[in-house]
């Protein structure tokens, strides 16, 4: 039935109530499914490390440190400055490693390279690797999300 | 007695339509029945792998802690453990070879074509839920190769624009594989994916037996009476001799080459040298290697993983591409197949060098 001036009948009325209905029930079922499934995750803004665990670093090597749940690696340069990374290959994700003997870093995965700065010198890697900044104090050891470009 | 039984069961059940279109059914005999055989040798390996599926999990524990050390109790203390877990690794193998080889040989022969196209893409997508069943699977073991094989995995769909990151966050269950994709990869193996592949082999199975086995196309164009043999006892019995082959020579491999365990994963190590997929994902991955940093405005991992994804949806909807089997179209379409082997082939081996 459908009265003059409506645009629709009766039944398409109510066929489409009751399908927003449906929808907007199921929406709400699949919300919380949606949610529950991506844990929650935040990236650290600092990590505080021990200076005495870097002091007998020699020049020109790395050291692991944990940046939330990725591997973090502390660089000593040769001038006894130091750079701090993500070493998490910017290709596809792996943990990359540093080979002193060539300055270089190195991705197993795919053959990726990267220079003594972290830039990305070979392979597929599309970016470099990201540089966090680097606080040092009496006996800390400050690591911060940003990259040294972003803090100076 | 045991026909009491009989008409008991069908009373309630009506089993006598099943039984009787068993007995009914036939299998045309022709040069290319062989393939007809692919099928159910894939049925076999996926029932071996629920028999030894079932038989690890008693003793496996998805958990960052116990994973690699639960696994090297099966190899090392647990009676015959070793066999247990070997089979079915091995048997994760030949399943997806005879999956591969079921898929090309009905490609080639265009066994898809009407009616059979659900048939094809029900195939396809068991094509697929096989694959990620070998790609949880890899994890579980948690020693430095499979971590790391799975970071590169799970990290790839972040290439494809817009929903990428969302599906990575998906399969890690977070930002970076932890103890939580660990315990997500085996709920996947071991819950989500047996439903699923149930409900679509239940699909697959139906459609096979509706439409009846397909005919090679030149044999449906002489129009000549093709030979025939009973399904039962006749092909059964046939069948019956490939998969005692079979199992030969599965039980063979998986004694003489049982799978290594490596040392536990450390979520901070840099990646072993040498990390590679399974098989069957070599040439993807290959594929990915050879791809250049950037291409153009857009860069080479997108590239390449839209093209794969291009390739898979093309893939999906092939017969209904493939409508004039015996067109031009349709022999480019065959022709495709062996490219697409040839390829396979030659980027697998080249990963390997
Ligand atoms: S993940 Fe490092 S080169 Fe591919």
């Amino acid at each position: 039935m459908k009265l003059k001036h409506s645009l629709f009948t009766r039944r398409q009325f109510l066929n489409g109530l009751i399908g927003g209905w449906v929808g907007a029930f199921l929406a709400s079922l699949v919300y919380p499914v949606v949610k529950f499934i991506f844990p929650p995750y935040k990236e650290p803004d600092e990590v505080i490390l021990p200076l005495s665990d870097f002091q007998d670093m020699p020049p020109n090597s790395v050291k692991n440190f944990a940046w939330g749940s990725k591997l973090g690696l502390v660089k000593k340069n040769d001038d006894g400055t130091h750079f701090a990374f993500v070493g998490v290959c910017t290709h596809l994700d792996c943990n990359v490693a540093y080979m002193d003997d060539q300055r270089k870093f190195f991705c197993a995965c795919h053959d990726g390279w990267y220079d003594e700065n972290g830039i990305n010198i070979g392979g597929p890697p599309p970016t470099p690797l990201r540089r966090l900044t680097l606080v040092i104090t009496e006996e800390e050891m400050i690591v911060k999300k940003e990259s040294p470009e972003e803090t100076s | 007695m045991k026909k009491g039984l009989q008409t008991w069961l069908d009373e309630r059940f009506g089993l006598s339509g099943i039984t009787d279109f068993m007995t009914k059914k036939t299998v045309p005999l022709h040069k290319h029945t062989v393939w007809y055989y692919t099928g159910s040798a894939i049925l076999l390996f996926f029932a071996i792998q629920v028999v030894t599926g079932f038989m690890l999990i008693l003793y496996y524990k998805p958990t960052l802690e116990m994973a690699n050390a639960s696994v090297a109790r099966i190899m090392t203390e647990i009676p015959l453990g070793w066999i247990i877990r070997s089979v079915h690794s091995w048997a994760s193998s030949f399943m997806i070879a005879f999956v591969f080889v079921h898929l090309l040989s009905i490609w080639i022969a265009k066994s898809y074509r009407r009616p059979r196209e659900l048939t094809w893409m029900s195939g396809v997508l068991l094509l697929f839920i096989s694959l990620f069943f070998g790609f949880t699977g890899y994890l579980l073991p948690w020693d430095d190769l499979s971590f790391s094989a799975t970071k590169v995995g799970t990290d790839i769909p972040r290439a494809i624009p817009v929903v990428g990151a969302w599906v990575t966050k998906l399969l890690r269950g977070g930002e970076d594989v932890t103890g939580d994709t660990l315990t997500r990869f085996f709920g996947i193996h071991v819950c989500m994916l047996p439903v699923f592949l149930f409900i679509l082999l239940a699909v697959h199975i139906y459609l096979v037996q509706k439409q009846g086995m397909s005919l090679p196309l030149e044999a449906e164009d002489n129009q000549e009476k093709v030979k025939e043999i009973p399904f039962w006892p006749n092909f059964v019995f046939r069948e019956m001799i490939v998969w005692l082959l079979l199992i030969g020579i599965l039980f063979s491999v998986a004694i003489f080459f049982p799978p290594s365990l490596e040392k536990a994963a450390d979520v901070m190590a840099p990646a072993p040298e040498g990390i590679k997929p399974e098989w069957y994902f070599l040439f993807l991955f290959q594929t990915l290697k050879i791809f250049p940093a950037h291409v153009l405005f857009v860069s080479g991992e997108t590239l390449a993983v839209l093209l794969m994804l291009f390739a898979v949806v093309m893939f999906f909807f092939l017969p209904f591409f493939d409508n004039k089997p015996t067109g031009t179209k349709g022999k480019v379409i065959t022709l495709l197949a062996y490219v697409f082997i040839l390829y396979a082939l030659i980027m697998s081996v080249w990963s390997l060098l």
